[in-house]
């Protein structure tokens, strides 16, 4: 018998989450005598901040340890997992791990009757909008959390960690016990029972929140797994086509590069108040994507499956309420704000008014340190100018 | 002015700036990658009749996922330490070939980039060879103080007391990077008297200076060289939102000195001696990172000393690391 | 296409004293060679005087450039070679292990690229006399690799050399080895082709698609996944076998223009055709050689001297129908590969390998010889010989491996 864990998370924000939940996975299943180890994806490496990357912890009862690694390690991905994880709820919009593998599905490797355990603040069905239906059925869990984000150096313990841990267990005992759990935590940090506490209590709100979701249930998958060609089908010496040159105004009058857009990097996306916008460039001029479209009268359309929601162009704006990042699972898709904006400049300013109140983050400079989940003010259209920011 | 001497296609505000991209989107860089922007603005301003060689590091590693590319020029990889002689070689051969009348006589530009790596540790001495050339050449020497793309170690450029994979704050040593940052672009001005034109510069501030000594070097011709500060959102630790506002605070408060070096003549870009612009404290730009999360106020006095030093006593502020004797 | 007659008359210009690294020279002059990239060790840095004066006398068009470094010289000469320009570089020892990183890409990226080994020595301590080991360290990298034994030979293995090399099918680099001293520094009497008679046999460059310039944008070498390094290596090894072919194809077109030239193109045999033993080897050893062989055969020995032009390819199957005629195979190396299956040479174990399928195998003994330039002489050779027929009745492993001219 094999336990697959697979956990899915950002890139860099949450490296150290990720590597550690895994980690604690294996320590914890071996003290309760259970054979395990674990390992990361390792064409995720090196990291770039905000690519969807996957961790992986393998739990067995039975098996010695080599038939476990013969079984679930070397090997870059897994075929099917028990478990997936998934740190950051936007995620379930898909994830493009690297070039021609298009944008494939969150619960991918959710086998039959396997469980996709997000941590989130959504409820179930807002999040069901955007998973891909499967054949068969699967399971969605479900625990509260923050978006847990941090850098490099600078970790963020905000009990994510624990509370994953907990969740586990509470999907799968197999895999590792609660009480496990808790004793292992407790040994590790003895005066700081909220550790345990936090895993407990995300493991009993776990087990509430487990729903079935029944073949066909989620929605139609679009993108398509490419079939990479034969090796006498490219070009030798390692060439490759460049993209093609092209460039007109005007949305997606760039050329850009069709077989990897990368856009899954994204948890927020810029949202756009066309007629606040004073046409200054420094959008487009600072965007490390090249997402803007420059639009024949001088504003600039957004290509969001490009965009990796890096906040530069909100940063950069000067003009207050223009440009505002907003929670990524709030759109369910990429079409051109531009061309809503110009078919009715109202009901887009509306739209956008809408999605900037819900859910916006101020983010601090050093990554780890916080992060703030606010709802903004109202900025009506045709009403006064928002202003220079200060 | 010594800028009066080139003669170039100056870019006279953010409006003139070339819409069209050559290194365009789908890329596999980080959020708010402040190299990107490096790569997107020097192709841009150069133009579609460049071929472009780029080292290993971040920028190959990341950009291209093969059988994809971001370049809609011609690009190619080469070697960690190999951007000045990729370039060397992608000069002499269309030289050759133009001349001998087997390819078209006509401008092509050769640009090769590499890391601070790459760059100033490893092809240093490639890049000296490439300077002493006759050929119309650049290369691009962005810096993002670290082996970014092996996840973040030590180079001779990273900023003293900076926390990196190599250099972690321990109990017994709190700081590891205890080198003081390899100034390459002055060390290649100061010992090429013949390459014509040596800057640094940051991709987004002052907007447009980097463009424009793109253009500046492309014009001039001959060898020339640009060593870039790019703000590694992923390897500084900050929020990739602050990658522009990390640039600028490192050049405010000199640490990344901004100049020109024009057949010889220094034109400072952003001149920080308290007689000029000034600067604001090393402080800012040093906790608005996780990597200097470890050091204490005595660390960055330290830090604010030596960049005081550089600017108020070296002979040339900012460029060369020689005290004048009459002072 | 081999012709009867040469398609020209006057195939020679003219007749010089050379080196065998003034020879390579004044092929690469008629090769209208576009770059050339020169960093000094000793002993292949001789081509690169003979260049640079070609060049300062205006006989050759071509950039000239001074490296700082082996790595640099070699990555010159590969980008060089990628804008399509034909490139010119070289190396000796050591200085061809500092650039090792740039000779690997060059093979992965295909690019045809030629190169002069002067064979030498491997530090430490410094030393200048001949050793293989150096050239032999791209054997698994995609490189063609050949010795020569005379400038003559050196000088139109230049031409066969880039033909092959720049052939669609193949658009591998090419090592053009020779053994440092007794090679590259020993003069003799060279016929040095006409520029029209070079022309007819060696076609312009061309990379076509693959060329680097703003008219064919493509990204050469991206970063790959584990998702195509397989197809990109079988690619390559394709071209590796494909080149088999392509060489014999060179040498028809060489001798169609020249003469009869080359009666084999990857090995060259003597006095084999009822020998019963034979000695292989590469490069001038083969001078020895085959004089001890002349010598054993007036004595009625009957010894034949098998000497080894192309490495890469291995010329497997006609190796293996040449070798299997004989009882009894020496395989004379001027390298080491210590701590190798039967602590053999390298070569030794290439041939090995390749009559490894044969029923009836000729037995096989092993020499290690003139390391470090050590010199080879006819009586040594004779003692090889002697080895090598002994090995017909006597197959003890500790006796494989000899050493000849080692003091002991």
């Amino acid at each position: 018998m094999i336990k697959r864990v697979e956990i899915n998370y950002r890139g860099i924000f949450q490296k150290n989450l990720g590597k550690k939940i895994g980690s604690d996975i294996v320590i914890i299943a071996s003290g309760m005598g259970r054979i395990g180890f674990s390992n990361g994806r390792y064409s995720d490496s090196p990291e770039r901040n905000g690519i969807p990357c996957k961790y992986f912890a393998f739990v067995s009862h039975d098996l010695s340890e080599e038939e476990l690694e013969a079984e679930c390690g070397a090997k870059l991905d897994i075929d099917q997992c028990d478990i997936s994880v998934v740190l950051d709820d936007t995620m379930i919009k898909g994830v493009e791990p690297w070039g021609w593998h298009g944008v494939r599905p969150i619960n991918e490797k959710v086998q039959p009757g396997g469980t996709l355990l997000v941590v989130t603040k959504k409820s179930q069905d807002e999040l069901l909008q955007f998973i891909a239906k499967k054949p068969y059925s699967w399971k969605l869990a479900t625990y509260s959390g923050d978006l847990s984000f941090g850098g490099l150096w600078v970790f963020r313990d905000d009990l994510t960690h624990e509370k994953t841990l907990g969740a586990v267990a509470g999907i799968d005992p197999d895999i590792i016990g609660i009480e496990a759990v808790e004793k292992y935590l407790n040994h590790k940090t003895p005066k700081e029972p909220a550790r345990a506490e936090a895993a407990r209590q995300a493991y009993d709100e776990v087990r509430k929140s487990v729903r079935t979701v029944k073949p066909g249930e989620g929605v139609e998958w679009k993108h398509e797994i490419p079939v990479l060609p034969k090796w006498f089908q490219f070009m030798e010496g390692a060439a490759v086509p460049a993209v093609k040159r092209h460039f007109e105004l005007g949305p997606k009058g760039q050329s850009r590069n069709e077989t990897f857009k990368r856009g899954t990097t994204k948890n927020q996306r810029p949202v756009v108040r066309f007629d606040l916008c004073t046409k200054c460039t420094l959008c487009w001029l600072e965007c490390p994507d090249q997402c803007f479209d420059q639009t024949s009268d001088g504003l600039y359309d957004i290509a969001f499956e490009y965009c990796t929601g890096c906040n530069k162009c909100a940063q950069a704006c000067p003009v207050n309420e223009c440009i505002v990042m907003v929670d990524e699972l709030q759109f369910t898709d990429d079409s051109s704000p531009w061309d809503a904006y110009k078919a009715n400049p109202q009901k887009y300013t509306e739209w956008a008014e809408e999605k900037k109140r819900k859910g916006r983050y101020i983010h601090p400079m050093v990554t780890g340190t916080g992060l703030e989940f606010v709802e903004g003010e109202l900025v009506p259209f045709g009403g006064k100018r928002a202003g220079q920011k200060t | 002015m010594a800028t009066e001497t080139i003669v170039y296609d100056k870019i006279k505000g953010v409006h003139k700036i070339p819409l069209e991209e050559f290194y365009t989107s789908g890329h596999r860089t980080c959020q708010g990658c402040e190299s990107a922007t490096t790569m997107r603005a020097f192709i841009k301003v150069a133009g579609p009749r460049t071929v472009v060689t780029g080292s290993t590091g971040c920028m190959y590693v990341a950009n291209t996922s093969y059988m994809t590319t971001p370049w809609i020029v011609p690009w190619m990889h080469t070697q960690l330490g190999a951007a000045g002689s990729s370039a060397i070689g992608m000069a002499a051969g269309l030289r050759a070939l133009k001349r001998k009348g087997k390819i078209k006589d006509e401008p092509i530009n050769a640009i090769a980039f590499c890391g601070d790596l790459g760059g100033g540790d490893m092809g240093l001495s490639g890049i000296s060879g490439a300077l002493q050339t006759d050929y119309d050449l650049l290369i691009i020497m962005y810096d993002n103080e670290s082996a970014a793309n092996t996840d973040i170690q030590a180079t001779g450029l990273s900023t003293y007391g900076a926390q990196t994979t190599f250099t972690p704050p321990g109990s017994k040593h709190r700081i590891m990077q205890r080198r003081w940052k390899k100034n390459v672009a002055g060390m290649l001005a100061v010992g090429h008297p013949t390459c014509k034109y040596v800057a640094t510069a940051c991709a987004t501030f002052p907007p447009m200076d980097y463009m424009n000594k793109v253009r500046k070097a492309l014009a001039v011709g001959g060898p020339t060289f640009i060593h870039t500060y790019d703000p590694c959102p992923k390897g500084w630790d900050f929020h990739p939102r602050y990658s522009h506002e990390i640039g600028e605070f490192g050049i405010k408060s000199g640490l990344y000195p901004l100049f020109e070096v024009i057949e010889g003549q220094v034109v400072y870009s952003y001149d920080c001696r308290k007689t000029a612009k000034g600067r604001i404290p090393v402080k800012e730009f040093l906790v608005a990172q996780g990597r200097f999360a470890h050091l204490i106020p005595e660390d960055i006095d330290y830090i604010q000393k030596r960049v005081d030093e550089m600017w108020e006593e070296w002979e040339i502020p900012g460029v060369a690391p020689i005290k004048g004797i009459l002072k | 296409m081999i012709a009867e007659e040469p398609k020209i008359k006057n195939v020679y210009e003219r007749e010089d004293l050379l080196t065998g690294c003034q020879a390579v020279s004044q092929a690469v002059r008629l090769a209208d060679v576009d770059v050339i990239a020169a960093y000094p060790i000793r002993p292949y840095t001789e081509v690169m005087d003979a260049l640079s004066k070609i060049i300062a006398d205006g006989e050759l068009d071509a950039e000239y450039i001074i490296a700082d470094s082996e790595h640099s010289q070699f990555e010159i000469v590969k980008h060089a070679s990628s804008v399509n320009a034909r490139a010119f570089a070289g190396s000796s020892g050591t200085g061809w292990c500092y650039g090792f990183e740039a000779l690997v890409v060059t093979a992965t990226d295909r690019l045809p690229v030629l190169f002069l080994v002067g064979n030498r020595a491997l530090d430490d301590p410094g030393a200048f006399g001949v050793e293989h080991n150096d050239a032999m360290a791209v054997r698994d990298m995609g490189w063609l690799l050949a010795w020569v034994t005379t400038p003559q030979e050196a000088l139109e293995h230049v031409l066969i050399g880039y033909r092959v090399a720049e052939d669609k099918r193949v658009r591998m680099p090419m090592a053009l080895a020779m053994d440092g001293a007794f090679l590259t520094h020993s003069q003799h009497m060279v016929k040095i082709p006409t520029r029209e008679a070079v022309r007819q046999f060696l076609p312009p460059y061309d990379l076509g698609d693959g060329r680097l310039h703003p008219d064919n944008p493509i990204s050469i070498a991206p970063q790959v996944n584990e998702d195509w390094v397989m197809e990109l290596r079988r690619q390559n090894w394709d071209a590796a076998r494909r080149a088999r072919g392509v060489i014999k194809e060179a040498y028809g077109e060489f001798n169609a223009v020249f003469g009869e030239r080359y009666s084999t193109p990857f090995f060259t045999e003597f006095m084999t055709d009822d020998a019963d033993t034979v000695l292989i080897g590469l490069g001038t050893v083969c001078a020895p050689g085959r004089t001890a062989c002349r010598r054993l055969r007036e004595k009625g020995e009957k010894v034949g001297f098998v000497s080894l032009r192309w490495f890469r390819p291995f010329p497997t199957i006609e190796l293996r129908e040449s070798l299997k005629r004989f009882k009894a195979v020496g395989v004379v190396d001027r390298d080491f590969a210590h701590g190798s299956p039967d602590d053999g040479g390298i070569l030794m174990h290439e041939v090995r390998s390749a009559l490894y399928p044969l029923k009836n195998r000729p037995a096989i003994t092993n020499i290690i010889t003139g390391l470090g330039g050590r010199d080879v002489s006819i009586d040594d050779c004779i003692r090889m010989y002697e080895i090598a027929q002994k090995s017909k009745t006597d197959d003890k492993l500790d006796n494989f491996v000899t050493w000849i001219g080692v003091r002991e």
